[in-house]
């Protein structure tokens, strides 16, 4: 009632005015009635009534909200004082803008990354399978076979989310078996290789796309409505069923125009005909925030693309109790909790999975049921993403503080200028308390400024980080926006920033004594009483300039030093790594290489013609004008990741050792260097000799000190380890390249052709070495793919640099924000250390000029103030440095080629610091020494 | 007429609210009518501080016991109305009761200190 009241004053007060006029009119009429003159009526009329105008305050005071009032007069006195001060203000307001902003724009991506749930209805209720094994893999167990991620949990152990096709039908069975049931629906999702990337052609147009294998009931089990058609059904998904898929929103739309034109198309998968019945809604992504399924398809339909591919599936597949591939989601009941589900089915599953074992080794290593809350979808990306945004995140909450102390060292020194102002207010009655309160509206004042201005810069923050964090892919999987949750967090740390640098320079500048402060006539004698036991200028120690002793000025200083340095150290270990890795030795020139993917299974070719076809392929594409050599391999060797059993005959297989399978000229084309014999080449194909090139590392293990050309090695069969696959001749050793990841040790591989037998060629990655930009002879290759097979469709180009630049891109988004952020830190470290250097100059100018009228030199001066300036960061460095050594294992495992306690690290930080604080204590200095005795005096 | 006025001119705040709403019962009136009502009745041994009278009635108004609306006075001048409602009643039922209550034990005492 009282706020309608308060908002009704004004309408009120008029009203109360007319009253009063007319109650007076009233008097007036009857002081006539009793015979005064006019000028009598009147007076004995207003004598009566009192004054009208305190009736009215009186009614305007009983409609107050006096908190209110006063804090909205605090506000417009706080923003007068502001903008007397443009200066301060608008430095005051970018240092907070960019200290906010970088913590709005990383806790906006924590955010999305962490707690953005998933766009399908009530999705609290959702929990993914996994499974959790203690030993590593590499010993005998239950899961034979795998198809899809494990993660490694730190040592302790595997996880992983894939579970055998008849796991999934003893989860779905839940309902039908007992009434305690805990799911309501349990569906299931695959991403495996077959449909990671299929062809699919539209209407004669190929292109590659991505793809998920669900189950009939995924869909149902999200509760997920179709944006036009219907959604795949559990009719759909059994053997023998017609083919249908259904199609993402962006597909639909990018291929098809309108959703509704989607439903009833015929489009060719693989070159397997499938009509599509519908299309998803446009915010619906899946269940994995990493990728984006542009088809899905039932999970039957595997069998369909695995017809024709060595490694694809079979029904058997679908009985294998051992064969780990299927990826396993369910919704709880109402009223049942991740706990209840999980104590419920735990040794069920376990019960079930000691059913599969086959020897004793394998009962004791039985992976065990653990069910996580799948709200916000497989947590693919956050591992990935996770520790690197918490160590930004870190960095930036640093940057705020830096922020935050050096506003509050500025407010410091602009308050030591209000003393006057403050101690008149006090002397008339205001409370300290309300004077603080005046103080802390200002600096909320500015800490709100700044995070608007900082929300703004977020945003563009926001689109930057997005391109770092997806390493310039095409997706925008990982990304953030500006919700009214970020917004809040942004509001709240503005607030928060602003109580927090603006009381202590609050609580500081009320106290005094107050009759002393005003009889001053300047500042000069609070000066003149701690200066009188100094004479020699030429020791200027700390606790002669600054507002007080050892003063909260000080601290503040000494604290942003350190913080900068601990910044300016984690951005050099950072840019040294990336530094090491993209120095890492290749074995190969990573220069004008052109690669791209070609899967000409998928369109309809088979065995044999397969081979002859990627052959003569190759031979057009080495053909065009520009491309120096031309050849192809399984993947490129950055990416290559293969274990097959390869040895020498009689001994055992290595688990180091590696192959990949090329076609010829791979050598030439790579330019590694062949030490011995020769690369592969066109005369080596099916028919005849089985041949390989080893890598030097190989030929060292297996031959040492002997001569491996004519040697043999070979090919196991995995079934079984005492068959031949291949027995192939030793006909090359070449230098060693690196194969697969980058940070890896050197391993021994094996270089076998593509077209001698097993395993038969499936997608194959072209390699062309080219005279200048391989990305200008794009659309030369598309041409020659599409003349000799318009069914197929070229993907991933990329050049190899490029490539390796993908594999980069934590450590380069790393080392980037790191040095931006260091560069931050020092850049407001010192405009703080400027700033207060300079007040503390301009206040102390009388006694300068006296001491330089009694001969104090204008070089010692300004040694003095750099002095000042060298002892805060000295300081700061010997909190600091210690610090940096202490916490900078935790970095480890994203360092490269180093040791976290690199010296140069450190050595380059500490010069980088003391260098820009004394640039930014030089200008104070030269001041202060430039600084007229006489003008100094008058001054006074 | 001073000694009058320090007797019985400072009216306790619930007194003058009270003295108000009776005076509404024969009907609506505006602020002068009502001031010099209170005046006339108590044979001016009441003097309403015409000051008090005004954010008063905007107490009585605030709290729903009378309500306000222009309108025309006998001098034909706009002014402001003043008309009691029903939880003004009951209001001024409760209150006379009380004040009558007070009085009669005032009384008491008075009475019994006299003897």
């Amino acid at each position: 009632m009282s706020l309608w009241r308060f908002f009704r004053r004004s309408k009120r007060d008029a009203e109360l005015a007319h009253e009063l006029d007319s109650h007076l009119a009233h008097e007036i009429d009857d002081n006539l009635a009793r015979g005064m003159s006019p000028e009598e009526a009147r007076r004995q009329a207003y004598l009566k009534l009192g004054n009208p105008l305190r009736i009215r305050d009186t009614v305007w005071e009983t409609n107050r909200i006096a908190w209110l009032e006063d804090t909205w007069r605090d506000f417009r006195y706080a923003a007068r004082t502001l903008a007397k001060t443009p200066g301060f203000t608008i430095v005051a307001v970018l240092v907070m803008a960019l200290g906010i902003g970088a913590n709005t724009a990383i806790y906006s991506f924590l955010d999305s990354l962490l707690l953005r749930s998933l766009p399908v209805s009530d999705p609290a209720s959702l929990v993914v399978l996994n499974w959790h094994a203690k030993s590593s893999l590499l010993g005998d167990s239950v899961m034979q076979s795998m198809s899809g991620s494990t993660y490694d949990d730190s040592g302790q152990g595997s996880t992983a989310g894939i579970f055998p096709y008849p796991a999934f039908e003893l989860f779905q069975h839940d309902g039908a078996q007992n009434n305690d049931a805990v799911f309501s629906d349990v569906f299931a999702y695959c991403h495996t290789r077959e449909v990671r990337s299929m062809n699919v052609a539209i209407n004669g147009q190929a292109e590659v796309a991505s793809g998920e294998l669900v189950s009939g009931n995924y869909f149902q089990g999200l509760a997920v409505q179709p944006a036009a058609g219907r959604l795949i059904i559990p009719d759909d998904d059994r053997t023998g069923a017609a083919a249908v898929a259904v199609v993402s929103h962006a597909f639909s739309e990018k291929h098809f125009g309108r959703a509704g034109t989607a439903a009833g198309q015929s489009i060719l998968i693989n070159n397997l005909s499938f009509v599509v019945v519908g299309v998803t809604p446009a915010e619906f992504f899946g269940v994995d925030p990493a990728t984006v399924p542009e088809i899905y398809i039932p999970m039957h339909t595997n069998l369909l693309l695995g017809t024709g591919d060595t490694f694809g599936f079979r029904p058997a597949d679908y009985l294998d109790n051992n064969y780990y591939w299927v990826e396993i989601m369910a919704r709880l009941r109402p009223g049942v909790s991740l706990a209840q589900a999980q104590a419920a089915w735990a040794p069920r599953f376990q019960q079930w999975v000691a059913t599969t074992a086959s020897n004793d080794e394998q009962r004791a290593n039985l992976p065990a049921l653990a069910l996580k809350q799948g709200a916000t979808g497989l947590d693919t990306l956050r591992r990935k993403f996770s520790k690197p945004l918490y160590v930004l995140m870190t960095l930036v909450a640093l940057i705020l503080a830096i922020a935050c102390s050096n506003v509050a060292n500025l407010l410091l020194a602009r308050a030591a200028t209000r003393k006057r102002e403050i101690a008149l207010r006090m002397s008339v009655g205001a409370g300290r308390l309300r004077v603080i309160r005046q103080l802390l509206t200002e600096s909320v004042l500015l800490a709100s400024l700044g995070g608007a201005l900082g929300v703004l810069m977020a945003v563009w923050g926001i689109r930057f980080l997005t391109l770092l964090l997806g390493g310039g892919q095409g997706n925008a999987t990982v990304h953030a926006d500006l919700n009214w949750h970020v917004l809040g967090v942004a509001a709240v740390l503005s607030i928060f920033t602003g109580v927090l640098f603006g009381l202590a320079p609050a609580l500081q500048s009320t106290r005094f004594d107050l009759a002393s402060t005003l009889k001053e006539i300047r500042s000069s004698q609070s000066r003149a009483r701690d200066s009188s036991s100094r004479i020699r200028f030429a020791r200027v120690g700390i606790s002669g300039i600054g507002v007080s002793r050892i003063g909260v000025s000080q601290v503040l200083l000494v604290g942003q030093v350190a913080l900068s340095l601990l910044m300016l150290v984690a951005a050099g270990l950072f840019v040294r790594t990336l530094s090491n890795l993209q120095s890492v030795e290749l074995g190969f020139n990573r220069e004008n290489l052109l690669l791209f993917k070609l899967n000409a299974r998928q369109s309809g070719h088979r065995d044999p013609e397969i081979t002859d076809f990627y052959a003569h392929l190759r031979d057009r594409l080495a053909a065009i004008p520009g491309v120096r050599d031309a050849s192809l391999a399984e993947d490129s060797l950055i990416n290559g990741e293969n274990l097959l059993p390869i040895s020498l005959p009689g001994l055992p297989t290595s688990p180091e050792t590696r192959f990949i399978t090329v076609g010829p000229d791979f050598m030439t084309t790579m330019q590694i260097p062949i030490l011995a014999g020769r690369d592969i080449e066109a005369r080596d194909h099916a028919g005849t000799q089985r041949v390989a090139v080893i890598s030097e590392r190989f030929a060292r293990i297996n031959f040492p000190g002997q001569n491996p050309l004519g040697r043999h090695v070979i090919l196991w069969k995995r079934s079984d380890e005492k068959a031949i696959e291949r027995d192939m001749e030793i006909v090359g050793v070449s230098k060693d390249a690196r194969y697969g990841n980058l940070k890896r040790e050197i391993l021994p591989v094996v270089y076998l052709p593509y077209d001698q037998g097993f395993p038969q060629p499936n997608q194959m990655t072209y390699i062309l070495r080219t005279s200048g930009d391989p990305l200008s002879y794009v659309n030369s290759v598309r041409e020659e793919v599409r003349q000799a097979d318009g069914r197929i469709a070229i993907s991933d180009v990329r050049t190899q640099t490029g490539e390796i630049s993908e594999h980069l891109h934590q450590e380069i988004m790393l080392a980037d924000l790191c040095s931006a952020f260091a560069v931050l830190a020092v850049t407001i470290a010192c405009v703080g250390l400027y700033g207060t250097m300079s007040y503390t100059v301009a206040r102390r100018t009388g006694e300068i000029g006296i001491r330089m009228a009694l001969g104090a030199q204008r070089g010692a001066v300004v040694r003095a103030v750099l002095g000042e300036v060298f002892v805060l960061v000295a300081v700061g460095l010997a909190i600091s440095v210690p610090a940096a050594l202490g916490t900078s294992r935790f970095v480890q495992s994203l360092l490269f080629g180093m040791k976290p306690n690199d010296p140069l690290a450190l050595t380059v930080a500490v010069a980088i610091l003391l260098g820009a604080a004394l640039l930014a204590g030089y200008v104070p200095a030269r001041r202060a020494s430039r600084i007229d005795p006489m003008a100094a005096l008058r001054h006074e | 007429m001073a000694d009058n006025r320090q007797a019985n001119g400072e009216m306790v705040q619930g007194t003058l609210d009270m003295l108000i709403l009776r005076t509404l019962i024969t009907g609506p009136a505006h602020g002068h009518t009502i001031a010099h009502v209170i005046e006339h009745t108590s044979e001016n041994v009441l003097e309403v501080e015409q000051g008090s009278l005004y954010p008063a009635l905007h107490r009585l108004e605030d709290r729903g016991w009378v309500n306000s609306y222009w309108g025309a006075s006998e001098n034909n001048r706009k002014a402001r109305y003043y008309k009691l409602t029903a939880a003004g009643k009951k209001q001024l039922t409760a209150e006379t009761n009380r004040w009558r209550q007070v009085v009669a034990a005032i009384g008491r005492v008075l009475g019994e200190t006299a003897e």
